[in-house]
């Protein structure tokens, strides 16, 4: 059975309608890949799934339980976590600070005093890699190491499902295959994923199945190898015009 | 171990001021109630404003509720000062709490003005009731000793000094500076933010409250142009962000340093004590965003570091 499944779900901002219609299941331990051209709806669609804005219609299930209506912080609590595609650090706080507070409020089984909590994000930071920057201000950091963070906050909340949403943009090629290793280390903890991206490369070689929205619509979806060569996904991306130049 | 030493030099402190007004002047003892109260009244408004970056520029309003509370309650019925106060302390962290459900869902200075809003309107409700004296005011009964405002009033700043100790190393202390610094992602880490900024700012309506409650008595004379006063909340904001907003002693601190200077310039000098407050907040804002305490406890004390916070805070 599916962990999450979005039905219809439909989000409008006066007439324009962001995401509409878009239905799709995650399986438990998959790795979904949500990808789409800029403004189709991707980082809209996780903001209504979060519950940080609310629905134009449709709703979501996860365990079966419909998430339409909870407050964000509940659906935090329930499992499902998120990082920002603009990363939102605690700036004056330190690192390991920033992903105690996953520790201290995210699903059940966290911690709920500041010493194990301490311990917690320690743990999550040696396992993204940032464990040298613990004690920095978040405010210090570079752009990778600021989505590493955003990254070690959503896992220290042990979420059952997680959005990663751009976390790889701004990274180099050798960051972006470690972060692929890290974001299987991840699936293979028990997370499913649904990881929205623009770097082909890592989609393909991380993603069970992709999801292609396209002016806020389901446009295909499928595996890997059949979406990325689809002529639609490539007409969607690059204009018909060059779809039809490459298949003449 | 941590946290003794600390806790003994506190308890020192405590016992060593509450021994104070066997050897002071009369004159002292009522510049350390006055003290005392500013210095509550500024740990009170770092709760909500220090920890959780919510700038209210009403919290007079509850240090109003407080004292008309408990000034209605000596002067009408024959209940104790005691419940009086624990009354006006109730009733302001209950104002506090029903008002802050719908204006702490404003952000920025929509919250400041409608703080603001709060604190002008309850003048003028006060002024129209008839029960709170309306324009002429309350008079207490006359209290023989200035000794129990002494005391009460230090009893609270302790306390308030304690919930602000217990912020810095708590989960919800946690939960409301993650609110300050990114409510979105504080939200999405699962933390209840409207909860948690109603509990923040009821519990700094009751210390401000029953600081009011305390005030209404020691000064036996209250009226709406007395007790609602936009100067009282600028000076809790001024001191607070002089010492250092967000952090446990900076508003103590604050107080401490303001009320001392301000009550030497005024003896010199009245005017000069007005325009000491104004190049005070220019002086801070522009070269010690973060505070006293900040200056105080970084090493080296440099002009770099000046220049880094003016450049944090994009001044």
């Amino acid at each position: 059975m599916a962990i999450l499944a979005a039905r219809q779900v439909t989000k409008r901002f006066g007439g324009l309608a962001a995401v509409s219609g878009v239905s799709f299941d995650l399986a438990e331990g998959e790795i979904l890949g949500l990808i789409g051209p800029n403004g189709s709806g991707k980082t809209t669609l996780v903001n209504v799934v979060s519950g940080m804005l609310p629905y134009s219609g449709g709703e979501v299930l996860f365990r079966g339980r419909s998430l339409r209506g909870l407050p964000a912080h509940a659906i935090g609590r329930l499992g499902l976590s998120r990082t920002f595609q603009v990363v939102k650090p605690f700036r004056s706080l330190t690192v390991v600070q920033n992903v105690m507070v996953g520790a201290l409020f995210g699903a059940r089984g966290g911690a709920r005093d500041l010493e194990s909590a301490r311990w917690q994000a320690r743990q999550v930071l040696d396992f993204v890699g940032l464990s040298h920057r613990a004690e920095a201000p978040a405010e210090g950091l570079n752009v990778p190491e600021r989505k590493r963070m955003e990254l070690a906050r959503a896992l220290a909340m042990r979420p059952t499902v997680l959005f990663l949403d751009e976390v790889m943009a701004g990274l180099n090629p050798a960051e972006i295959d470690a972060a692929v290793e890290l974001i299987k280390r991840i699936r293979d903890g028990g997370v499913s994923l649904v990881v929205i991206e623009h770097v082909m490369k890592a989609i393909r070689s991380l993603s069970d199945r992709i999801v292609v929205l396209y002016h806020g619509e389901k446009l295909i979806e499928g595996a890997p190898s059949d979406v990325l060569g689809h002529q639609a996904v490539v007409g969607a991306y690059l204009g018909r015009r060059y779809a039809e130049q490459a298949r003449a | 171990m941590r946290r003794i030493a600390p806790a003994l030099v506190g308890l020192a402190v405590v016992v060593l001021v509450g021994a104070a007004p066997a050897v002071l002047s009369p004159f002292l003892v009522q510049f350390l109630i006055n003290l005392f109260m500013l210095a509550v009244l500024a740990e009170s408004w770092n709760i909500i404003g220090g920890f959780t970056g919510y700038a209210s520029f009403g919290n007079v309003a509850f240090f109003g509720v407080g004292a008309y509370t408990t000034g209605v309650l000596l002067t009408r019925t024959a209940l104790p000062f005691g419940l009086a106060l624990t009354a006006g302390g109730a009733l302001a962290m209950l104002f506090a709490a029903v008002i802050g459900m719908p204006i702490l869902r404003l952000k920025g200075h929509y919250f400041a003005i409608a703080t603001l809003g709060v604190a002008e309107t309850m003048r003028e409700v006060v002024y129209n009731l008839e029960v709170t004296g309306a324009g002429t005011g309350l008079v207490m009964p006359i209290s023989r000793s200035p000794l129990p405002f002494f005391y009460v009033m230090l009893g609270l700043l302790v306390a308030a000094t304690l919930v602000n100790w217990w912020l810095s190393a708590s989960r919800f202390g946690y939960g409301l500076v993650a609110i300050r610094e990114d409510e979105d992602a504080a939200a999405a880490m699962g933390i209840d933010t409207a909860r948690y900024k109603t509990v923040a700012f009821a519990l700094s309506g009751a210390f401000a409250g029953l600081t009011g409650g305390v005030f209404a008595y020691w000064i036996t004379f209250i009226d709406p142009d007395a007790v609602f006063r936009v100067i009282t909340t600028i000076q809790m904001i001024i001191m607070a962000v002089f010492g250092g907003m967000g952090t446990v002693l900076g508003p103590l601190l604050g107080a401490v340093v303001l009320a001392s200077v301000s009550e030497l310039l005024s003896t010199q000098l009245v005017a000069l004590a007005e325009l000491f407050n104004g190049f005070i907040i220019i002086l801070v804002v522009l070269f010690m965003p973060r505070g006293l305490v900040d200056v105080l406890a970084t090493r080296p004390f440099s002009l770099r570091r000046f220049a880094d916070n003016v450049r944090a805070y994009r001044i």
